[in-house]
């Protein structure tokens, strides 16, 4: 057997003064929303970052949603087969990209990592994807982003 | 005793190897009211079940064991499995906390990668700020806060609707997997290789269908008891639980939907969309489920320990059907980027403004309904820790509404300040709903005599301080961050000034681990030291007169 305990209570209808408050708060509400639609919304992913650091933060967040740190490892120093990250400032540090480097010493990371270019159409991937295309679609801003962070790191 | 009552005897389970067993206790008001099928004589309470004559059993017989089911079927096991494990999360998370504030305070020294070799490739094991932060947020919100939420629901449903849960191995069932999957989660987390991105969507997949498992049970036993019950129009913490349980449910299982799309090749957002969902689900699941388990518990907690009656049920749908339109809205305002048009953000933004009235409503209604028993608000035990969570409510409202204007969303949008009120939704509001629902949960669940103990104050006040110091450390050090990149201060500036509110924040989260243990060593007393009682329904022939 169970036992019903219901929690009564005082009245049942809705105070007038609630209903008055909840009117004139949704007709400020409805103002404010009116007289306030002009303005733009900034990048989600340009967003500057609590530490205040800056656009360091803002390539981590792209990093970090395209997956980069799979491979790379969680600090890009590379893993197994994967290169390690670090040093490209200098130029590439894989065999198959001194070519690519040779050839566009100033965008061959851009290029080679948007993988769209016929620059890079011939050069042997080694399972890196292609993220300037689907499914990453990573636009060419934020992959200047990633290469500008890359080139920042010892 | 009056068979509408809960038997008022010593339970078999706890009475064994006790001293003075078989006295009986009926102090306060159980709730949960189901009676055995018919009285047991206490003194075959304390002999071994047998199937046999003993007087014919020889030295070499064992007696017959007794078959226990691997899920328990008992009442309120589902709700108590959650409200334990809740209280081990709230130490875990409180831990974890102090890690966080330590790794936000000195990042590059305690950074720290060990490689694990297996037989798929080399993992590495990263405590980092990023794996920290992931791991206090997740630990708090699904361990200590989800645990918790859960066996409310699970408590509360079948006392407001007089019948017994509709599938209580369900629910067992359900606390098993949530608390398997979030250790899983949570290790996980702490490997960059297995988890995932975003905020609280870090889980890997196969966490997150455990997750999602253990959501549809709980909600299949909900609803069910609910559309069991004669009641039509049930009391107004079923319309916050329903609401809550839902949304937790489809939010992550969209998210986790999303993600499983991804990886398969599916369909795959962009990092930008993928950002704005993930911003999303986290802010739902901050002012939906979190906030409607919280004031679900607030609205029957402080009824029934008053013994009052509620204020005004029209009131109560009043703020129920507010809260719930403005809830949905207001994650909109977390959909900030270039793809999205400015008016969808200024609808979240005025959603979330206006959330300042529903908070009103339930803080008047529960307010107005302690009135002529104020002198509990003094008195340590439930009603002390509704009245905070009350105040947590209207002060994280009100700073909701201030962050969503637009000329102080300039100011502190990138800075700590949404940490800050976060933290004060979290570890204000709804953690102590939860403490005051465990207050008068726990004794009734464990079946002890048990309240009003010095170690309840401890808690109460290590919490608030806890919480209190910690929210305003954040919003104090977000002002002060905004003002000083507002003056095109260096980032070495920036953080030099920030680190002493890190610090502050790091007082707040150690008086919060405090609460924990003091709350865990209040409930271990409570089981290992308080006499055995029974909670029988008040005026209905307990023999101890009601002790609330």
């Amino acid at each position: 057997m169970t036992v019903h305990t219901p929690i009564e209570s005082r009245r049942r209808g809705i105070p007038g003064w609630a209903l008055a408050l909840t009117g004139v708060m949704f007709l400020a509400g409805a103002v404010f929303f009116a007289t306030n639609l002009n303005g733009s919304n900034p990048p989600i992913l340009g967003t500057p970052q609590p530490s205040g650091s800056g656009g360091g933060l803002n390539a981590v967040s792209i990093i970090k949603a395209a997956g980069c740190q799979a491979c790379h490892g969680p600090d890009l120093a590379g893993q197994a087969a994967f290169p390690n990250l670090h040093g490209v400032k200098n130029g590439p540090t894989s065999e198959n990209l001194q070519q690519l480097g040779k050839d566009h010493p100033d965008d061959w990371a851009n290029l080679w990592i948007a993988g769209t270019d016929p620059a890079v159409a011939g050069i042997d991937r080694g399972g890196m994807p292609v993220f300037g295309g689907p499914p990453t679609n990573l636009s060419a801003e934020e992959i200047a982003t990633v290469v500008e962070y890359l080139k920042t790191l010892p | 005793m009056s068979p509408t009552s809960y038997h008022c005897s010593t339970p078999l389970g706890h009475a064994k190897g006790r001293a003075g067993i078989g006295q009986t206790f009926c102090v306060g008001y159980n709730a949960a009211g189901f009676a055995p099928s018919r009285p047991v004589p206490i003194d075959a309470r304390l002999r071994t079940p047998m199937a046999v004559n003993p007087k014919k059993l020889r030295p070499y017989d064992q007696p017959p064991k007794v078959r226990r089911p691997i899920l328990p079927r008992e009442p309120d096991n589902g709700a108590t499995a959650f409200l334990v494990a809740a209280l081990v999360w709230f130490l875990t998370a409180s831990g974890i906390g102090l890690l966080w504030v330590a790794y936000q305070l000195f990042p590059d020294q305690l950074t720290l990668h060990l490689e694990m070799p297996t037989i798929s490739g080399v993992l590495t094991f990263e405590l980092s700020p990023a794996t920290t932060t992931s791991g206090f947020w997740n630990s708090l919100v699904y361990g200590w806060l989800g645990n918790a939420g859960l066996g409310a629901i699970l408590f509360i449903t079948p006392r407001l609707l007089g019948r017994r849960l509709a599938t209580e191995t369900a629910a067992s069932a359900a606390a098993f997997l949530w608390n398997i999957g979030l250790i899983a989660g949570l290790v996980a987390i702490y490997v960059p290789q297995l988890a995932g991105s975003g905020a609280l969507t870090e889980f890997p997949l196969p966490v997150a269908g455990v997750l999602l498992l253990a959501l549809l049970l709980v909600n299949a036993a909900f609803w069910r008891t609910v559309l069991a019950s004669a009641d039509r129009l049930p009391y107004v913490s079923i319309w916050y639980f329903g609401v809550a349980l839902l949304a937790l449910l489809g939010l992550y299982g969209l998210i986790s939907v999303a993600q499983l799309l991804s990886v398969v090749n599916v369909f795959s957002l962009s990092p930008a969309g993928m950002a704005l969902a993930n911003a999303f689900y986290g802010r739902a699941l901050e002012s939906l489920c979190l906030s409607g388990m919280a004031i679900g518990t607030l609205y029957y907690v402080i009824p029934r320990a008053t013994a009052n009656p509620l204020y005004s049920w029209g009131l109560a749908m009043l703020g129920w059907l507010v809260w719930l339109g403005l809830s949905t809205l207001a994650p909109l305002a977390s959909l900030v980027d270039v793809s999205v048009p400015f008016a969808i953000t200024q609808i979240g933004n005025v959603a979330t403004f206006l959330l300042i009235l529903p908070a009103f409503i339930v803080v008047a209604n529960l307010l107005l309904s302690l009135s002529g028993r104020w002198t509990l608000v003094l008195s340590p035990g439930t009603v002390p820790f509704a009245v905070v969570a009350l105040t947590f409510l209207a002060a994280n409202a009100l700073l909701e509404a201030i962050g969503s204007l637009g000329s102080v969303r300039a100011l502190v949008g990138p800075t700590e300040w949404g940490t800050g009120v976060k933290l004060f939704a979290l570890l204000g509001t709804a953690t102590f709903a939860f403490l005051a629902l465990a207050d008068h949960a726990f004794p009734r669940l464990l079946r002890r005599d048990w309240g009003g103990t010095l170690l309840a104050e401890a808690t109460l006040w290590a919490a608030f301080a806890g919480a209190a110091v910690a929210g305003l450390a954040l919003i104090a050090g977000g002002v002060v961050h905004g003002s000083l990149l507002a003056q095109a201060a260096t980032a070495e500036e920036i953080n030099g000034f920030v680190f002493w509110f890190r610090l502050v924040l790091g007082a707040g989260i150690g008086l919060s681990a405090l609460a924990a243990a003091v709350l865990a060593l209040n409930v271990f007393l409570m089981y290992t030291i308080a006499r055995p009682a029974e909670y029988a329904v008040v005026g209905e022939g307990a023999p101890v007169p009601a002790a609330q």
